[in-house]
């Protein structure tokens, strides 16, 4: 199992991290193999700018993002963590959806067509592991954002065989030390489970 | 109505760009105050930086004057228009990160640290319009929950009064829309801004 693990806070204290150490933790003792993307420690650039958008219909990337789109061709299994904010992915692992899954990495547009086909045939599986400030049911009102463009969008362009599982703490805002400490060992659990 | 129009799109050319000049053309038609905040024209930074990250639940998470500048304009407003294209079922990042380094607490909500209760901050804004074209045609766009429109129609609008209300205007299969469908949606888009009340 290859699993391409992406992560994505702001702050290397935040408690995501330490989410993230227990997700690297539970792959290990499955013995998986681990390629790992800190979004904010490589200073990634996540602005779709005007090339990008010029080149969106040829296929590949800018060369920047390569390794990137290699990672992301190579993994069967795609972790992302991050902290859910106004009930979605944050602007920095937008960013890297908006540009690295690109076409000739994860879509083709046939000619003459208008529907998308997917490429990214390897992901068979798509985990994420969140937290959400506000309560499940706030999120529920909103209408779970996030999780609908993993499972919906996302999942789209996979194997068609592609399993999603969703690992989330709600209510962090007002957890106790003791709440998080259980969903840490529950990521690790989890993630070694897989 | 005082409105302020937030615009994320990479190319000046581009039809978002033409939906948003209509929007503004409508809305001052109809006798409202226009601002505009042009995204990709100013470079806002699209991502939370660590210092904004950490000033966050403290005095002053507004850390420069761009966005000090941009929530004073969503403050002044009582009319918040997001022109954008939906990419994956979602916002551009440029315009999530908007939201997320603009409404801050102090500014979309107010954070309770005794009781851990968000609070609405935008009482004062009275209707959210958003205007997006979707690559993917209708029922696709159905199926797969039109997240971005959520994020606004619903995360947004739980930091606004009991009385906003909101408008969506999209456009659906751009990519093989004809030039008449095109040129209809963008009358569609100034008649209903003039429209707004």
């Amino acid at each position: 199992m290859n699993v391409l693990v992406v992560h994505c806070h702001p702050d290397p204290a935040s408690f995501i991290s330490a989410v993230r150490d227990r997700v690297l933790a539970g792959l290990e003792r499955a013995g998986r193999v681990v390629r790992v993307t800190d979004l904010y420690a490589e200073g990634f650039d996540p602005c779709f700018d005007a090339d990008d958008r010029r080149s969106h219909l040829e296929p590949g990337t800018a060369p920047a993002l390569q390794r990137h789109a290699d990672d992301l061709r190579w993994c069967d299994t795609l972790v992302l963590v991050y902290p859910t904010w106004w009930s979605g992915q944050p602007a920095m692992l937008k960013g890297w959806i908006d540009r690295v899954w690109a076409n000739g990495v994860a879509w083709t547009l046939p000619a003459g067509s208008s529907r998308v086909r997917p490429l990214l045939f390897n992901v068979r599986r798509i985990v994420v592991v969140t937290t959400h400030g506000s309560s499940k049911l706030v999120n529920a009102l909103q209408g779970e954002g996030g999780k609908r463009v993993v499972t919906r969008a996302l999942r789209s362009l996979c194997s068609r065989r592609c399993r999603t599982a969703w690992v989330a703490m709600y209510g962090v805002d007002t957890s106790s030390a003791d709440d998080r400490s259980k969903f840490l060992d529950r990521v690790e659990r989890r993630l070694a489970k897989l | 109505m005082q409105a302020l129009v937030v615009v994320a799109h990479p190319c000046d050319d581009s039809f978002t760009h033409a939906a948003a000049e209509r929007a503004v053309a409508g809305l001052r038609a109809g006798g409202h105050v226009v601002e505009v905040v042009d995204l990709y024209a100013i470079g806002f930074r699209v991502a939370m930086s660590p210092e904004e990250r950490q000033a966050y639940h403290g005095e002053m998470p507004l850390v420069d004057e761009q966005t000090r500048e941009h929530a004073r304009l969503v403050q002044w407003a009582d009319c918040l228009v997001f022109v954008y294209p939906t990419w994956w079922s979602g916002l551009p990042a440029i315009l999530k990160g908007w939201l997320e380094r603009v409404m801050v607490p102090g500014v979309a909500f107010v954070f309770d640290e005794r009781n851990g209760k968000v609070r609405p901050g935008l009482r004062t804004v009275r209707r959210l319009v958003g205007i997006s074209s979707y690559g993917s045609p209708r029922w696709t766009v159905r199926l797969i929950n039109d997240n971005g429109r959520r994020t606004i129609s619903r995360a947004l609008r739980m930091a606004c009064g009991l009385r906003t209300r909101t408008k969506w205007l999209g456009l659906y299969g751009i990519d093989t829309a004809s030039e008449p469908v095109r040129r209809e949606f963008l009358d569609r888009v100034e008649a209903t801004m003039g429209r707004l009340r």
